[in-house]
C-alpha cells in the first residue's frame, strides 16, 4: 500500500539513485531508460523553469507585445525538443509521439510565464 | 495591515493577489489531502492504475503474444483501467466539491475587493475573447490593464498545477483524459 505513496510522481524519487545518491548524469545519458512517467515529470519541469527565466527576462527587459509570447513558445518548446530528442535520444514513439512529449506542462507554463512577465512589468515599470 | 514596502509600487494589488491565490491553493491541497490522497483506498487505486496502463503500453507494443488473444487481453486492462479511472473519478468528486466551494468563495471575496481596479499592467494586448476576462469590469479602452479575474485565473492555474505536481498529487496519466465522460469507442459498440 505505502509503495503508491513513494511512487508519488515527484521528480526527486526519478533522480535518486538506489544509494541514495541524485543521479544527475542520467539527465544526460542518452542510454539512460526513461518511462514515460518520469520522462515526462522532467519535461514538465524543464519547461516550468524555462518559463519563469522568460517572464522575469521578458518583464525586467522589458519586452512588450504579443509576438514575445510566441517567442517564448518557440524557447520553450525548442527546448524541450532539443532536450529528447537530441540529448536524451529517446524514441518518440515509446512515449504517444511527439505531441504529447511537446505538449507536456505546457498550459502551465504558459500560464507561469504570463504570470512572471506581467508581475515583473508591472511592479518594475510603473 | 500589508507591509510598507507594496506601498511604493503602483500596482501592489497583484501581490496581494498572487499570494491569497497560493495561500488558497495550499488549504485546497490541505483539503484534498485530509479527504483523499491520504487514504489507503485512493492510494491502491492509484497503483491499480498506473499498473494497468503500464501493462497495456507494453502489450501494445508486445509483438510475442498472437493477435487474437492479444486483442482479448488488451481489452480486458483496457476494462480495468476504466472502472478504476471511474472509480478515482467518484473517489475525487467529494473533495472536488468542497475545493470548488473554497475556490468560489474565495473569488468572490476578491472580486468585492478588487472590483473596477486595475490590478496589474499587461505587456501585451490580449486577444478579444480574452479582454472580456482580463478587461473584466475596468472603464476605459486601454486594454492592456488587467481586471483581478484575468490575474487570479493566471495564478490559480499556475500555481496550483505546479503545487499540485510538487506535492504528487497529480491524477495518474493513465488516467488522464478518461475521467467520467468518456467517449464510447465505435468500434467496441458494434
Amino acid at each position: 500500500m505505502n509503495s503508491a505513496g513513494a511512487k508519488s510522481s515527484s521528480t526527486s524519487s526519478i533522480i535518486k539513485h538506489e544509494s541514495g545518491h541524485f543521479n544527475f548524469h542520467k539527465f544526460f545519458n542518452p542510454d539512460a531508460s526513461w518511462d514515460k512517467d518520469q520522462l515526462g515529470d522532467v519535461l514538465h519541469w524543464i519547461r516550468q523553469i524555462v518559463a519563469i527565466v522568460c517572464g522575469l527576462l521578458w518583464g525586467s527587459i522589458p519586452l512588450v507585445g504579443g509576438i514575445w509570447i510566441i517567442l517564448y513558445l518557440l524557447i520553450s518548446s525548442g527546448i524541450i525538443y532539443g532536450y529528447y530528442a537530441i540529448i536524451l535520444k529517446v524514441d518518440e514513439e515509446d512515449f504517444g509521439g511527439h505531441g504529447p512529449l511537446l505538449q507536456e506542462g505546457l498550459f502551465a507554463s504558459v500560464t507561469l510565464f504570463l504570470l512572471a512577465w506581467t508581475l515583473v512589468y508591472s511592479l518594475g515599470h510603473f | 495591515m500589508s507591509p510598507q514596502f507594496l506601498a511604493t509600487f503602483k500596482y501592489s494589488d497583484s501581490l496581494t493577489i498572487v499570494a491569497t491565490s497560493f495561500l488558497t491553493a495550499v488549504v485546497c491541497e490541505a483539503i484534498s489531502w485530509l479527504l483523499i490522497y491520504r487514504r489507503t483506498s485512493y492510494k491502491s487505486l492509484k497503483t491499480a492504475i498506473d499498473k494497468a496502463s503500464k501493462k497495456l503500453e507494453t502489450m501494445k507494443t508486445d509483438n510475442m503474444v498472437s493477435k487474437k488473444n492479444k486483442a482479448k487481453k488488451i481489452d480486458r486492462v483496457e476494462t480495468t483501467l476504466k472502472e478504476s479511472t471511474r472509480d478515482l473519478s467518484l473517489f475525487k468528486f467529494k473533495s472536488g466539491t468542497v475545493v470548488a466551494l473554497v475556490l468560489f468563495i474565495v473569488f468572490g471575496l476578491m472580486n468585492s475587493l478588487y472590483e473596477g481596479r486595475v490590478v496589474a499592467k499587461l505587456p501585451f494586448v490580449p486577444f478579444k475573447i480574452v479582454q472580456k476576462m482580463s478587461h473584466r469590469g475596468l472603464r476605459g479602452d486601454d486594454y492592456t490593464d488587467c481586471s483581478m479575474a484575468f490575474l487570479y485565473f493566471l495564478c490559480s492555474i499556475s500555481i496550483r498545477t505546479n503545487l499540485q505536481k510538487f506535492l504528487g498529487f497529480s491524477p495518474p496519466r493513465g488516467a488522464a483524459g478518461d475521467g467520467l465522460f468518456t467517449v464510447p469507442d465505435a468500434s467496441k459498440t458494434n
